[in-house]
């Protein structure tokens, strides 16, 4: 303990890389925030490269808020986050539930259900916006069609007939559209990330006290009340661990969006920085502020919750 | 529990026929993924042809002859292996001081180190871009892809090993130290040997990240250091013209690592916990 070198020296290379990863740009970003940086325009030749004779002070930070698409993208970017967490946290302890007990082929059904998770999110995006959910090519669309078809048949039949003719044509969905893309974007991502809060969740079941669980059966304790009072307090720390991870990852969510919302006005924060990027640099450096501070008040918000548990 | 038995002798044939359903439900996209890659482009978006159809090769031939799969899948192994094993190098000894010798600092670093993943890599992507550019050079380089793959998972590499290495009793490693072992002696010998099983879950998480990344792979690369992400960028047709191209495609690009991902899969639960969860 007398010598605090050593620690000091085993940590240095990793607090130092982080520190340079996370400030160097950091800095560069406020700079360019406060600037008026564009890379194209033929009036204000001079506003093309970074300088601090360009200064505008907050004007980026005004624009931006003064910006509808701004608030269209935090309240996405909210929305799209806290509705995977809440449907990945229900189906992951539905599932883990129904897992969580020896029946055949039990090994498999593991190896199915873990099997989204390694799909790259482009893939992801690709393979759902295209072949599953297209309105006309894709499986949704030949689905929809093989039924409005179905149901013509069946209005020929006699008597029968008369029933179905007031079933409605059905219409394709087209999720590409400003108002569908977000639930395409939360189908996939929950479909990749719920067998990770099964594969938390299961780990969590499995340590469970069985003793517990039989004496709660004795007492004459339903199975839901089991469920709300031993399983559930139970699985607390799993579920702080899912939503923190997600959180993490989700906050920053960019190839789905680019692939899906491509263009539509249906972004999130990170997106719209890079619409902002592709030419006004200083708008997008402040938007990325911003985003910044979104997403240290959720971490403070999570690490608060989360850090004392994890230290012990 | 006589009670619980006789009650669930339906529950014997429903719970696992539901269970069974929802995992080919889970698995259903990958599936269509592997089962249209075998279908010309024209018949893929055929319905007369949705199951029935002469399989055929040709995007995969297509694929290997016209898009240079071999030098995206080398580029993303070869990044992803040396960034998974650079950011061990520089995370064990940082993790090890943090569980055997921790200050009062150390929950706040640990804390620090994973708030900086929250970042939006979108805020900085325009400085980095022209510094790597202009300023140094290195845009499109291995060295850059291994850079920044590094970086940005190194907190997540730091978290977990710290939270493998706090199970290890403190008196081994202090027994250590009272033989007179050298620290790199007490990582060498004694840490890496105990906590391997940790270790091994971190590094395959680690490469799990590091090759479906695909926010800087894309953006930092044009073609010398360009990873399977790349490839998937550039051949996401528009409106699903090329159905049985971009299926194979996609498949190619994740097959390794899903493949792995099952190999491992007993290792990944535990890592993916982080520690946290037993």
């Amino acid at each position: 303990m007398a010598n605090r070198m050593i620690p000091r020296l085993l940590q240095a290379p990793a607090i130092a890389l982080l520190l340079v990863w996370m400030i160097v740009p950091l800095s560069m970003t406020i700079f360019f925030s406060l600037i008026r940086y564009v890379l194209n325009s033929l009036n204000r030749p001079e506003w093309t490269t970074p300088s601090l004779s360009n200064w505008r002070g907050l004007g980026n930070y005004q624009y931006v808020l003064e910006n509808d698409d701004f608030w269209i993208a935090i309240v996405n970017s909210l929305m799209i986050v806290c509705s995977i967490l809440v449907l990945t946290v229900i189906l992951g302890l539905g599932i883990a539930m129904l897992i969580n007990r020896s029946f055949p082929g039990r090994g498999i059904v593991r190896v199915l259900l873990i099997s989204p998770f390694f799909v790259m999110p482009a893939v992801n995006a690709v393979l759902w916006i295209n072949m599953l959910l297209d309105p006309v090519l894709g499986l949704q669309g030949i689905a929809i069609g093989a039924m409005n078809s179905m149901v013509d048949g069946l209005r020929d039949f006699p008597v029968l007939g008369h029933f179905f003719s007031f079933w409605p044509q059905l219409e394709p969905i087209s999720f590409r559209a400003a108002q569908t893309s977000a639930y395409a974007v939360i189908m996939m991502v929950t479909w990749q990330w719920t067998p990770f809060a099964v594969l938390i969740f299961m780990t969590s079941l499995q340590s469970e006290d069985e003793s517990q669980k039989e004496a709660a059966i004795l007492d004459g304790a339903s199975a839901w009340s089991r469920f709300i009072n031993l399983t559930v307090p139970h699985l607390a720390r799993p579920i702080t661990i899912v939503v923190m991870i997600q959180s993490i990852f989700h906050l920053s969510l960019y190839a789905e969006i680019e692939i899906v919302s491509r263009g539509n006005g249906n972004t999130n924060l990170p997106y719209l920085i890079g619409e902002f990027a592709s030419n006004n640099i200083g708008a997008a450096s402040a938007t990325g502020i911003f985003a910044v501070i979104l997403a240290n008040i959720v971490a403070i918000f999570l690490l608060r919750m989360i850090g004392k548990s994890l230290m012990d | 529990m006589a009670a619980v038995t006789d009650r669930s002798k339906l529950g014997h044939l429903i719970w696992p026929a539901l269970a069974w359903a929802v995992a080919i439900v889970f698995f259903f996209p990958i599936f269509w993924m592997v089962f249209t890659s075998f279908k010309t482009d024209a018949d893929a978006v055929k319905p007369e042809h949705l199951l029935f159809f002469t399989p055929t090769l040709e995007n995969y031939v297509n694929m290997a002859q016209n898009y240079d799969y071999w030098r995206f899948a080398t580029n993303s192994v070869i990044t992803s292996v040396f960034a998974t094993l650079i950011s061990l190098i520089v995370g064990i000894p940082a993790a090890y001081a943090m569980a055997f010798d921790p200050s009062a600092k150390t929950k706040d670093i640990l804390v620090w180190m994973l708030s900086t993943k929250m970042l939006p890599a979108a805020a900085v992507l325009y400085p980095m871009t022209f510094l790597t550019k202009n300023f140094l050079g290195i845009y499109d380089t291995h060295f850059l892809v291994i850079l920044v793959l590094c970086l940005i998972n190194l907190p997540i590499v730091i978290w977990m090993l710290f939270t493998y290495f706090k199970e290890i009793p403190k008196e081994i490693i202090e027994a250590g130290k009272m033989d007179g072992v050298t620290t790199w002696g007490e990582i060498k010998d004694i840490l890496i040997p105990l906590a391997w099983g940790g270790i091994a879950s971190t590094a395959l998480l680690t490469f799990i990240f590091c090759w479906n990344e695909a926010y800087w792979t894309v953006r930092l690369t044009t073609i010398d250091a360009a990873t399977l992400s790349k490839l998937i960028e550039g051949n996401r047709a528009p409106e699903g013209l090329f159905f049985g191209r971009l299926s194979a495609v996609s498949t190619a690009a994740v097959a390794p690592i899903i493949v792995l991902g099952w190999f491992c899969q007993k290792q990944l639960v535990q890592g993916l916990t982080f520690g946290a969860v037993k």
